[in-house]
């Protein structure tokens, strides 16, 4: 399976330089904005576990930077296995699959607003990349969970 | 496993490590030393080996973000107690900054490789965490340093990197640069290639056989 992660995100095409830096000046309005829509659905302690908002707003700030990191200097293993450690240190303190969908709908929704038509079509199928891919991510780190899930629920 | 460093004794050094027990991981450390270990298996071996496992027990929810910087702060503590042991080599005339990059907070790894240039008679400016490109120009200026070591500990702040090599590139066209850090376990040393003089090292066991 992380053979197949990996031969699709090969097939990723890094963003233009103009895009990459579109991308990196609206960072911190996609940070805050996102953030906020996150903190605004009511099911968020059960995404996240409650009590984790901080380590969720820590993660939404670092994925972003972890992508334009991506848009610099694209290498399709670093994509595969740093999502793969997100969803393995995430989802042991608590956090639900259902979250990355929720978070990258999110996403995908703000980066068609804040960015350019050309930029968006450069950039968001690297997000959609990691939506289509959620279930294989998921299977991956199934196996590496701890038996204490804080917040265990069987649709993890 | 180092000759010195038994499983056991590895065992008992990051369980004191966990509970925060500053003074037996101490009595480890000094008993060691005392016993002529070599500082880079100390570093590698105890220093590096339990840290990393202290990141993998926060990654699996075992210990809490206070708990890692407890044993991060106890980590650096020892690294301390082998000062007395880092300067008895013969001195070369040789001068190294390293530093953190812009918005890198993870200063461990650049402090162990500032202590073994010292240990090879160098002298090392340790400038430590998240170091502004504007005053690490001015400081090479300063000092004229013989090589820059740059430190890298999470992958996001590669931009930061690269805005770092740039600058130094350009202004320094012959100095060497070290490059290394934690963010390059999963790859991504590519983009060194763009920068004349900047080599990628893995280890600190790399780095003491070019010294």
């Amino acid at each position: 399976m992380k053979e197949k992660l990996l031969a699709s995100a090969q097939k990723l095409i890094p963003p233009s330089e103009k895009a990459r830096k579109e991308f990196n000046a609206k960072i911190g309005i996609l940070v805050d904005k996102g953030n906020k829509s996150m903190a605004a659905r009511p099911d968020l302690d059960k995404l996240i576990c409650a009590e984790n908002l901080e380590m969720a707003e820590n993660n939404n700030s670092n994925f972003a930077r972890f992508m334009d990191s991506m848009f610099v200097a694209y290498d399709p293993s670093i994509l595969v296995e740093t999502v793969l450690w997100v969803f393995k240190a995430y989802r042991s303190h608590g956090f639900l699959p259902t979250y990355w969908a929720a978070n990258l709908d999110i996403w995908l929704r703000m980066l068609e607003k804040e960015l350019s038509d050309e930029s968006f079509k450069a950039i968001s199928p690297f997000y959609n990349w990691i939506v289509v891919n959620i279930p294989i991510f998921v299977k991956l780190t199934d196996e590496c969970l701890s038996v204490e899930i804080p917040c265990g629920t069987n649709d993890r | 496993m180092g000759t010195k460093i038994k499983a056991d004794l590895y065992q008992t050094y990051l369980a004191s490590l966990l509970r925060g027990s500053k003074s037996e991981c101490l009595n480890i450390v000094t008993t060691l030393l005392e016993n002529k270990i070599e500082i880079r298996e100390l570093y590698t071996e105890l220093f590096q080996k339990s840290m990393y496992r202290v990141g993998e027990l926060w990654e699996i929810n075992e210990i809490s973000v206070s708990r890692e910087h407890l044993a991060t702060a106890i980590t650096e503590n020892m690294l301390s107690v082998t000062y007395p042991y880092l300067f008895t080599g013969v001195k070369s005339d040789k001068t190294a900054i390293i530093s953190c990059t812009a918005n890198e907070y993870h200063q461990l790894g650049g402090k162990m490789v500032a202590d073994i240039f010292e240990l090879n008679g160098w002298d090392a400016y340790f400038l430590g965490a998240n170091t502004p490109v504007k005053e690490l120009l001015q400081f090479i200026d300063e000092i004229k340093p013989d090589l820059i070591g740059v430190s890298l500990a999470v992958y996001f702040n590669l931009p930061a990197l690269k805005v770092t090599l740039e600058a130094i590139t350009s202004h320094f066209q012959n100095l060497d640069i070290l490059v290394g850090g934690h963010a390059f376990i999963w790859g991504g040393t590519g983009v060194l290639k763009n920068y004349p003089g900047a080599h990628y090292y893995e280890s600190l066991a790399q780095l003491e056989a070019d010294l």
